[in-house]
């Protein structure tokens, strides 16, 4: 039933679900794995050394270095111009790359053709199973490093990656490389097991069947494209060895148990084994303090300073005004309030502000920079940070791990450190920690730290997005109705936070519709009808302008009048 | 954290050991005393079942080939069974057109002690797992494999389907003779083993002939459409149009020539020798010349017996993957009764002395590079079934 094949396409397997996993923890649908793992089994078949005169392990390892090259150069290649798409146009792009590659390796007189090419069997066993606890420690060690982290924040939002301050389109394309260089590895242990590589060995269905392994196996835990190759592997060995007649009742059966472990496990047999939850590590009161001198280091504009300057900002969307001639002034500690009406255009405003949105004329400065001008995570660096009117929160993830994606901007990268065991990195990730820990205390969330983010309630899903917007220790925060779903109890809790980061030096922009909690917290109200200001000055001045009770206030004494 | 990755690591390896040891059990397979037997030819006895093993694609893209040749397979054990003395039984197992599960299965074969192996269906599976037997010292017998090479992996593996450098050149000599070709189109699937190894034969055959080649046109196996390059090839105005495709493509290929008004001849090799075609194609089949390695017109008694069996018991006439998969059993009975053991050495020694037996195939012989040698025969459409091109 399990003979030396079984363990070795076990490893096999497992190592091509691995390039699949690569990107699909980064939310990446790519078919392309194939094509690398042609490209690379036929350059590394053909220029590889010879095993009869450096000896079996040497040329496998020149191999192995030549076909992960040749991958991940393809997926570089091939990256550059379609890492802009996403889900289903990024597969049918790599789809394609693949059915490419097959057809020029079918017509190349140097790959003999569909009869494939002829490679001496080196790989043993124990090679192919190194090989794959390489791969597995590899993947094993970047889970809970800021490099996988900010992959993960990815996959579940990729908005709210790039405000966390994530160079989103960098990360992409590193997960696309590493999927190349472990298809390309692959391909390379495929090969010299074999003995004869043909082009339909990578076509579209071993593409397919790389990404069931890793779906199936789970592609959000590491152990996940292992499970999946196990299980897929064994398949067809356990009906054989229980004697199920060989014909179409098998791949019948196989598909079937597929359908059911998709159904009822949607996370992959991964699901099965406990989830490993970064735990809180509030460390003693002298760690935070030291922790927090150092991750928080940005000096806040002091007051009078300018934060934000808008000076006849509009934008159109093909004649409909969001925003029309907006000139605003911030200066450093202020806490401005935000309101009117809805579709009176707040939230353009701010997504302009923070980079998101382009405008249509006008100029902005925010912090020194033109945010329409630079990408969104430069606006974070620069210090601007936010939440968003729908909560934007990386839902898979627990409360913490959210809060510790928010701390990417004062974080150092520690994946290779990680990789290396190096002291220096668990010191950084446990600095991270206490960080976020104490972005959540903040917030009074400190006991909800394992929950994940979509398990939250309302109320709570608004202070996590707090917590993880403070986590970078912005110099401007940008508040889009936090107070949405909470009682009065917890508005007065939020406006004593808010108040409290004021003095601390941050600038505080906050849209509301709790006209109470937006009187009693914030310095100065800004008001906008139509896309327009028509009312800027202190909470007394603005609950006095008659413009703004028939704009907004004046709601109420229409009841009264009615 | 830590005791989860402990854990794991221990489950991993108790699954580890479990399975190495699954593996050593089925090591050693039967004793070897049963599978002689006494006696020789006929009255040859062998007290133990003579275990023969088979890998073929039941399921996955060569799934139809499979198919063919596990009925023959099982039309012949049937057979030979009803004789005295020797009981075969065959265990037939599925690739799914897979090379993983193609080792895998040789493995299990060589492991489980069973004395010859028949397949694989592809050549280029037979390429990644024949070695396997050859390294096991277990005898394997390719029944459908014909490309060049097959059989010198190894002193253990024997074929006895005529590869195309046995078929093709024959049949492109008697199709120029026959229609006194000067010009002709060459077409082919580029992205098959099969068709391409078989176009490299028609091609340096052409090549060697005064035949001009007008043009070589390729097309994907998976191609249903052959309009445009019919339309090509038409243009060309050829006096034949050679063909080295699948069954698959060659139904269409047929109907949409005639169709397009193309009446020249058009020749295939041994992917066109099945009566799908004849079935599928209709009228339109009329006239196409196959190269082949099995004379379904054949009357000699071997085949006249075959063709009823196969008809009784399946219901439908048996194509060349069925023919030589049961002249296989056959082939390997004559091997196993000349030695009158069963055991891989004895049967390797039987196959290398078969000579002029007389098969469905015809009269074959096993030469010295184990390959088979019986005549091909070339033949034509008529009346809706094969008959030899005189």
């Amino acid at each position: 039933m399990f003979t030396e094949s079984t363990f070795v396409f076990i490893a096999l397997t497992a190592i091509f679900a691995y390039s699949f996993y690569a990107v699909l923890v980064a939310g990446q649908l790519s078919l392309g794995q194939a094509g690398f793992a042609s490209l690379a089994a036929f350059t590394a078949a053909s220029l590889a050394p010879d095993p009869g005169d450096v000896g079996d392990l040497p040329a496998l390892l020149i191999a192995i270095v030549i076909g992960m090259a040749v991958g991940a150069a393809a997926a570089l290649i091939l990256g550059l111009p379609t890492m802009r798409l996403r889900g289903v146009f990024l597969a049918i792009a790599t789809l394609a790359f693949a059915e490419a590659v097959r057809i020029l390796i079918i017509n190349m007189e140097w790959t003999g053709g569909a009869q494939g090419m002829s490679v001496p069997k080196i790989l043993e066993p124990w090679m192919a199973w190194v090989v794959l606890a390489l791969v597995a420690y590899w993947f094993w060690r970047q889970g809970p490093t800021r490099y996988g982290r900010a992959l993960e924040a990815i996959r579940e939002d990729e908005l709210a990656a790039r405000a966390m301050g994530i160079d989103v389109g960098n990360h992409r394309l590193s997960a696309f490389i590493a999927a190349g260089a472990i298809a390309g590895l692959y391909g390379v242990l495929w090969a010299f097991y074999v003995r004869l590589i043909a082009p339909e060995d990578f076509g579209f269905a071993q593409a397919i069947d790389g990404l069931v392994t890793a779906v199936v196996g789970g592609s959000t835990a590491f152990v996940g494209p292992l499970l999946g190759s196990v299980f897929l592997t064994m398949v067809p060995e356990v009906q054989r060895a229980i004697g199920i007649e060989a014909g179409w009742i098998r791949p019948f059966l196989a598909s079937l148990l597929l359908l059911l472990v998709i159904l009822f496990l949607p996370g992959g047999l991964a699901s099965l084994l406990p989830r490993r939850a970064a735990r809180l590590v509030t460390g003693s009161a002298d760690e935070r303090a030291e922790v927090e001198s150092r991750l928080s280091q940005r000096v806040h504009p002091t007051d009078g300073q300018t934060v934000v300057k808008l000076q006849g900002l509009g934008k159109d969307y093909g004649g409909v005004h969001a925003n029309r001639d907006i000139d605003l002034h911030i200066t450093g500690g202020e806490i401005i309030g935000l309101i009117g009406p809805n579709g009176a255009g707040k939230t353009t405003l701010v997504n302009m502000i923070s980079g998101m949105t382009k405008p249509t004329s006008g100029t902005a400065e925010v912090l020194g920079l033109d945010p329409g001008g630079v990408a969104v995570h430069k606006v974070a660096a620069a210090g601007v940070s936010r939440t968003f009117q729908h909560s934007k929160l990386f839902a898979r993830l627990s409360a913490l791990e959210n809060v510790m994606v928010g701390g990417h901007l004062v974080s150092k990268p520690t994946f290779l450190r990680r990789m290396l065991w190096l002291p220096s990195a668990r010191r950084d990730e446990r600095r991270l920690a206490v960080h976020a820990a104490h972005c959540l205390n903040r917030v009074g969330l400190a006991d909800k730290e394992g929950v994940k983010a979509s398990a939250l309630s309302y109320g709570d899903q608004r202070r996590l997005e707090i917590a993880r917007a403070l986590a970078s220790d912005p110099s401007l925060l940008i508040l889009d109705e936090p107070a949405a779903g909470m009682n009065h109890v917890e508005a007065d809790a939020l406006s004593d936070l808010i108040g409290s980061l004021a003095q601390d030096g941050l600038t505080i922009l906050l849209i509301e519709h709790n006209v109470g909690m937006v009187m009693k917290t914030c310095s100065r109200i800004v008001v906008l009808n139509f896309g327009e200001v028509i009312a800027t000055g202190t909470p007394e001045e603005i609950a006095n302008n008659p413009a703004v009770v028939e704009a907004y206030l004046g709601s109420s004494e229409s009841e009264d009048a009615s | 954290m830590r005791t989860n990755l402990f854990k794991l690591t221990a489950a991993a390896g108790v699954l580890a050991l479990a399975l190495t040891a699954c593996g050593s059990d089925d090591g050693g397979g039967e004793t070897d005393g049963a599978l002689a037997g006494e006696g020789t030819g006929d009255d040859c006895v062998i007290d133990g079942e003579v275990a023969v093993g088979a890998a073929l694609s039941l399921t996955g893209a060569a799934a139809s080939y499979g198919e063919s040749q596990k009925n023959g397979l099982e039309l012949a054990a049937e057979d030979l069974n009803e004789k005295e003395g020797v009981t075969y039984t065959l265990t037939i197992e599925d690739d799914q057109t897979d090379p993983r599960q193609a080792i895998s299965v040789f493995e299990g074969f060589v492991d489980d002690g069973t004395s010859i192996i028949i397949g694989p269906t592809l050549s280029n599976t037979a390429f990644q797992a024949q070695p396997i037997a050859q390294e096991g010292s277990v005898p394997v017998l390719a029944i459908s494999n014909t490309a060049a090479g097959i059989t010198e992996q190894g002193d253990y593996i024997f074929r006895n389907s005529l590869t195309e450098a046995q078929v093709i050149p024959q049949t492109v000599a008697k199709a120029i003779e026959t229609y006194d070709l000067q010009s002709v189109i060459v077409m082919y699937s580029n992205d098959d083993a099969f068709t391409e190894s078989g176009y490299e034969v028609m091609a340096s055959s052409l090549e060697e002939s005064d035949v001009t080649v007008a043009d070589t046109l390729t097309f994907s196996k998976s191609d249903t459409d052959f309009r445009a390059l019919l339309t090509e090839a038409k243009n060309a105005n050829p006096d034949a149009i050679f063909v080295s495709g699948l069954i698959e493509a060659a139904i269409p290929l047929v109907t949409q020539a005639r169709e397009l008004g193309i009446e020249v001849p058009i020749i295939g090799g041994n992917g066109f020798n099945n009566p799908q075609l004849m079935a599928d194609a209709g009228e339109a089949a009329e006239g196409v010349v196959v190269g082949a390695a099995w004379n379904s017109a054949s009357d000699n008694a071997e085949n006249t017996a075959f063709l009823a069996d196969y008809e009784e018991k399946f219901g439908s006439q048996p194509d060349q993957f069925a023919a030589q998969a049961y002249a296989a059993l056959h082939i390997i009975d004559a091997a196993v009764r000349s030695g009158c053991s069963a055991e891989r050495d004895a049967i390797k020694e039987g196959l290398g002395g078969i000579s002029d037996m007389p098969t469905v195939l015809g009269s074959i012989s096993i030469n010295a590079d184990r390959d088979a040698e019986h005549d091909a025969v070339v033949q034509v459409v008529e009346g809706g079934s094969f008959t030899v091109l005189p």
